[in-house]
């Protein structure tokens, strides 16, 4: 399956923020996507989220040979700063997403196995989430976005808040998750996207460019993302 | 000194254009064809200076002129049958209240921004920006004071000197004042926020209206010789409080912990707005539901949201039926108004339209649903699908039109039966058109407010109002809904209309939001 994204432009004004993007994701990876503050990923992850829409241009699911639309529900979508309803238990949320989806649920598990799987513990999954810790939310904010397995996985900074733990915690599972499915995982951490992503991507003067890796030892391919994204002058 | 006053002026003076340009903005349409670039162009910049210089001359006259102007008439038409004469009662008036502008409106004391800009974000020198500033607020009270002084004080047969004298004195009060605050600062370093009162001084200050207005009434008021000896010495002590505040060496730490109170305040307001929603959920374990998605989803809504939904709207309820039933009771007891209350029922209706606007939950509903769920909710792709978004909608429609019926039947009831006590009417029609029409209304603003929650959804992820349209639609709302009250209309007829306007409201929402909902009730960006 690709995730594929043709001459995607979304200006402010007279502000370019997204520039004719072009760009095929495999899925089965992580993609990194590394720009400087202001380049426009919140912007290029609401678009395809169709929180705003784009000016022009299209994004499509190839899948074997077979072109069709993104819908809703083939995307999940991850903010740095979670959000969950907060007059609801964490089990009572879970319930309630899982009755709405669960004819696009593949094989449905019971609750319980689902806060084992995210490591919640059983006295915290009846507590209204308004006293969540902000590691708790980022964690069923999570869990309520893999569950229906979406075939695009956005991740808008998720890491960066959380204790080292959980965070730990969460990038096992993303690698656990990462088949089947296109993830693009933004962040300002080059450590991070080096560590945890299998191609890294750049979004500089409005447009995406993959670093080709090859040959390159990490320090090299360091220097490389680096002397790329320098270039964009973003002012 | 004066090179600080004028870059900390201009400071300020940046500061309001911006304002003035941002608010331009913010108009809908006209703000659409304003580019964000404004800032930067000069004939705009001109235009907002222009505003700017005008609001500066403004602010040093109007406010005076109105606090005097109502004085003046007030003592006039007030206190009219008072042995005292009218120039003591507002010599009199003006002494104690000036007391109070000293205490509340010190302007050093005033944690604006633009003295956090200027002393916090820009680093200037405490002291020389607050002497200067202050040096020119003081000056605009004397200024600002001295044409109506003159004017009213002629109008009362005082003497010119004494008007022109009376400037001085509340410039020296509000002198005496910020020493006395530094002095309090010196010896307990506390800082005193003028926005912030405490409880001592808010009865204080209501001790000393009482005194302005109480005593007159009592017949008792200083004598003038008493109030000239005080203004000569609250104008002697004004010269030696300058000592104080010239000397004062500390402004740096002082403001610091004025400003950034009161700024973690501001920057908090929106947390503060959150906390309080957030408090609003009840944390009852026994909450329970039974039923299954949406209906589950919306059922622990409302039940955890009882305080501010169905309870609020039950002790409505028991207002309403009480004051129906005093009413009831009182036509029932006194025959001679029946013809007053009869007739004023057959033209009264119109009034209900803004009742019925007060009363409605709707807003509070939807601010609830916003902080409470839908700023969270709406992050979530599977609950943007737009078959989702409409199951919502009718589900949320159907509870808020039922929290707000019970008021809404009471009262339509209440008028009938209070129509039929009074006498009757010669169209027993008249009986069902105020039940119908009284909870056709309240029908009618459950679906405006929360149609226009959902076509306007004016709240951005950082629960910001975004809206200018959402702000002009409420406001038009609310004018419409007050003029109303001033209309006197054959009941039946507008009863009728009504009714026909709300079936016909409904239609054309539902259509809406069936048509643009899915697009429309997104969190703004």
């Amino acid at each position: 399956m690709y995730f594929i994204i043709e001459h995607l432009s979304k200006s402010y004004e007279s502000k370019k923020v997204l520039h004719d993007i072009d760009f095929r994701f495999e899925s089965g990876k992580i993609y990194g996507l590394l720009g400087r503050n202001g380049a426009g990923k919140t912007t290029l992850f609401n678009c395809l989220n169709r929180d705003i829409s784009a000016d022009s241009g299209r994004f499509y699911i190839d899948d074997g040979g077979q072109q069709r639309d993104v819908k809703p529900e083939d995307i999940g979508y991850v903010l740095s700063t979670p959000t969950v309803p907060e007059f609801l238990t964490g089990r009572e949320f879970l319930k309630f997403f899982i009755d709405i989806n669960k004819d696009s649920i593949k094989n449905l598990r019971p609750l319980d196995e689902y806060f084992e799987y995210m490591s919640i513990a059983s006295d915290d999954r009846d507590k209204l989430m308004k006293d969540y810790s902000h590691g708790m939310k980022n964690k069923m904010q999570m869990l309520v976005n893999i569950i229906a397995q979406p075939n695009l996985l956005l991740l808008d900074e998720p890491l960066t808040s959380l204790d080292v733990v959980v965070a730990e915690e969460m990038k096992q599972l993303l690698r656990s998750l990462k088949a089947d499915r296109v993830t693009i995982f933004s962040t300002h951490i080059l450590d991070l996207a080096l560590d945890l992503c299998d191609e890294i991507v750049l979004l500089s003067r409005g447009e995406l460019e993959a670093v080709d890796k090859s040959n390159l030892d990490s320090h090299d391919f360091k220097s490389k993302i680096l002397a790329a994204l320098r270039e964009d002058t973003n002012d | 000194m004066i090179n600080s006053f004028l870059i900390s002026f201009s400071l300020k003076n940046t500061y309001r254009v911006n304002g003035i340009l941002y608010s331009i903005k913010q108009i809908p349409l006209i703000g659409r064809i304003i580019p964000s670039s404004l800032y930067s162009v000069s004939g705009l910049k001109v235009l907002a200076n222009v505003i700017s210089a005008i609001w500066e001359v403004i602010s040093i006259f109007a406010g005076k002129a109105i606090y005097l102007s109502i004085m003046f008439f007030g003592v006039q038409s007030v206190f009219e049958n008072v042995q005292i004469s009218h120039s003591a009662i507002f010599l009199h008036a003006l002494f104690f209240l000036t007391i109070v502008g000293a205490l509340m409106n010190t302007y050093m004391f005033n944690p604006s921004n633009d003295k956090y800009y200027a002393m916090i974000l820009m680093r200037m020198d405490a002291k020389k920006y607050t002497l200067t500033n202050y040096g020119y607020a003081i000056l605009k009270v004397i200024v600002g004071f001295i044409p109506f002084t003159i004017l009213f004080g002629s109008l009362l047969s005082l003497p010119l000197w004494l008007c022109a004298i009376l400037p001085f004195f509340i410039a020296g009060m509000k002198l005496i004042a910020a020493a006395i605050y530094l002095i309090i600062y010196d010896k307990t370093g506390k800082t005193v926020n003028e926005n912030g009162p405490s409880a001592a001084v808010w009865i204080f200050i209501v001790l000393l209206f009482v005194a302005a207005f109480g005593l007159p009434a009592a017949g008792i008021a200083l004598p003038e010789i008493v109030f000239i000896i005080a203004v000569a010495a609250a104008i002697v002590a004004g010269v030696l409080s300058c000592v104080k505040i010239a000397g004062f060496g500390e402004y740096r730490q002082m403001y610091h912990k004025i400003l950034v109170n009161a700024k973690s305040q501001v920057q908090s307001k929106q947390t503060a707005v959150r906390d309080r929603s957030r408090k609003f959920i009840s944390a009852d374990t026994n909450i329970k539901s039974s039923r299954k998605g949406f209906e589950y989803f919306n059922d622990l809504f409302i039940k955890r949201h009882q305080r501010i939904l169905w309870k609020s709207t039950l002790k409505l309820t028991a207002v309403c039926i009480c004051l129906v039933l005093a009413a009831i009771a009182a036509v029932y007891m006194l025959p001679e108004i029946h013809a007053d209350v009869n007739s004023l029922l057959m033209v009264y209706l119109p009034y209900f339209v803004f009742i019925m606007y007060a009363i409605n939950r709707g807003i509070g509903f939807t601010q609830a649903l916003f902080m409470n769920c839908d700023h969270s909710m709406l992050t979530y792709s599977f609950y943007k699908q737009p078959k989702s978004i409409l199951k919502l909608f009718v589900i949320r429609l159907r509870e808020i039109i039922k929290i707000n019926l019970p008021p809404a039947v009471v009262i339509g009831i209440g008028l009938s039966a209070l129509l039929f006590v009074s006498g009757g009417t010669d169209n027993p029609l008249n009986y069902a058109v105020f039940v119908v029409s009284i909870i056709a209304l309240s029908i009618f603003f459950s679906v405006h407010h929360l149609t226009m929650y959902y076509l306007l959804q004016p709240y951005n992820a950082g629960i910001e109002m975004k809206s200018g349209t959402y702000k002009v639609v409420s406001l038009v709302t609310y004018f419409v809904c007050f003029a109303f009250m001033q209309m006197r209309l054959p009941t039946f007829t507008f009863g009728i209309t009504a009714i026909c306007f709300c079936v016909l409201y409904c239609i054309v929402a539902s259509l809406l939001i069936y048509k643009l909902a899915p697009q429309t009730f997104r969190l703004r960006v």
